[in-house]
């Protein structure tokens, strides 16, 4: 099954995600999310999925100055945002566990 | 950093023309952070941003899907979007155009060079609205308006014109919209009726050069002859002829270009027609007596042949071959060879 299909559904979640921790701005977050294994993630989907966020009201975005290249504007989880984690993951977790089970129980390797 | 500032540019023009059919609002809410962004991108490793980055459409494409924006459904969306990217895709191409136009003629680009030339052409625009109206009050077409014949009311006009015009493209800008509307079809109107007058005008410059002075040929005829050949009515060249006018004044016409050493030494311009004979157009037929018939010629032939030897040995003149001829004497000789030969044409001809 292509990866791609999975992705769109789960890109939200995804970004929510690497910006827990650490704030980040767009090619930083595309980055992170390559380096956790989401290799096919393009460019346009991570900054289109960071606009929609942010238009959610779930991200807050400040411009930090850099001197060796072009200022950067770094996303941040706001309340909403954490929330909004809190509870996809949730719902993540348990689709996954469905699906988990599902597979086993049909005998399918993991 | 290779991604230059120009790129981003275009990049992004061609991905907003890519989102085109999306409402204003969502699509610049999609896209207002975009140079940024892809200034970041364009800071990280090398390679050109459609490298990195794929086509811009296909970009907008993944954006779109990403954002939630809803793509392209039905067909007049589809074609309102095509004619949408189209449209954008041309600009980005005429401001690359621009800008590469620019450093040329000396200019960031070349939309900042015509911006200067924009009061020359109020001031033309002006002077084109004033020969408009003398035109159009029945005057001819000319060059400085007139008006009824008045050079002054014209000279008045025409400055007014051009103030009013002026006057007009400093404050285009705070127009409503019908009159900007009006502006741009008297605009268009000037430009239409200055290109019939410049060609009206042009047409009649060219008409005085070919009529106003017709080029009268100074170039004689008669430069190229270098030589007279004069035939009688039988079709003979005539030799040493001589041309004169109706006052009697010589014909001087050509050179001799050959010069004959068995001529006499007199100037050869003084000599008459053909200066030189042997270069004659047309040779004349040769003398019908020639071909005569074998049975005749050595009765006509014999008396003129044998009459110079003056009665010297017989023998030689019946059998005619010199060496036999040269035994008797060196006199009977000399006539000997020609005898033969040439004598029948001489005396008939």
């Amino acid at each position: 099954m292509d990866t791609t299909q999975l992705l769109k559904g789960v890109l939200d979640l995804a970004v929510l995600a690497v910006l827990r921790d650490e704030d980040g701005y767009g090619y930083d977050i595309l980055r992170r999310l390559r380096e956790a294994g989401l290799d096919e993630v393009g460019d346009a989907s991570v900054y289109g999925t960071l606009r929609r966020l942010f238009g959610a009201g779930l991200l807050t975005t400040y411009v930090v100055p850099s001197e060796s290249g072009p200022h950067r504007k770094y996303y941040a989880l706001n309340a909403a945002g954490r929330d909004q984690l809190t509870r996809s993951g949730k719902t993540w977790r348990s689709f996954a566990t469905t699906m988990d089970r599902l597979l086993d129980d049909r005998g399918m390797a993991a | 950093m290779t991604v230059t500032g120009q790129e981003i540019t275009d990049y992004v023009d061609r991905v907003r023309a890519a989102l085109a059919d999306l409402p204003p609002e969502v699509r610049e809410e999609l896209t207002e952070d975009l140079p940024e962004h892809l200034a970041e991108v364009a800071a990280e490793d090398g390679g050109s941003l459609v490298e990195r980055l794929g086509e811009p459409e296909v970009y907008a494409a993944e954006l779109r899907a990403a954002a939630g924006a809803g793509g392209p459904s039905d067909g007049r969306r589809g074609l309102e979007q095509r004619i949408g990217s189209f449209v954008g895709r041309v600009r980005v191409r005429l401001s690359g155009l621009d800008t590469r136009l620019g450093p040329p003629l000396g200019y960031a680009s070349a939309s900042e060079f015509l911006r200067l030339l924009r009061p020359a052409w109020w001031v033309l625009r002006g002077y084109l609205a004033a020969l408009l109206l003398t035109v159009l009050t029945g005057e001819p077409l000319a060059l400085i308006p007139q008006l009824g014949g008045n050079a002054l009311v014209g000279l008045v006009l025409l400055v007014g014109s051009v103030l009013a015009s002026i006057w007009l493209g400093r404050h285009a800008d705070g127009l409503g919209r019908w009159p900007r509307y009006l502006l741009r079809a008297g605009t268009l109107v000037l430009v239409v009726f200055a290109l019939a007058a410049l060609m009206q005008v042009d047409v009649r410059a060219r008409w005085i050069g070919d009529y106003g002075y017709d080029p009268i040929s100074v170039r004689n005829p008669y430069d190229e002859v270098q030589d007279v050949y004069v035939y009688d009515s039988e079709g003979r060249l005539v030799e040493n002829a001589r041309l004169f006018d109706q006052n009697g004044t010589p014909i001087r016409l050509g050179w001799p270009s050959c010069t004959d050493p068995a001529l006499p030494d007199v100037n050869p311009v003084q000599r008459g027609y053909p200066y030189c004979p042997e270069q004659a157009p047309f040779r004349p037929r040769p003398p019908a007596v020639v071909p005569v018939p074998p049975g005749t010629a050595p009765t006509t032939a014999a008396p003129p042949a044998t009459a110079p030897p003056t009665g010297a040995a017989p023998v030689p003149t019946a059998t005619a071959p010199a060496p036999t001829a040269s035994a008797p004497g060196p006199t009977a000789t000399a006539p000997a060879p020609t005898g033969p030969t040439a004598p029948a044409p001489t005396p008939t001809g």
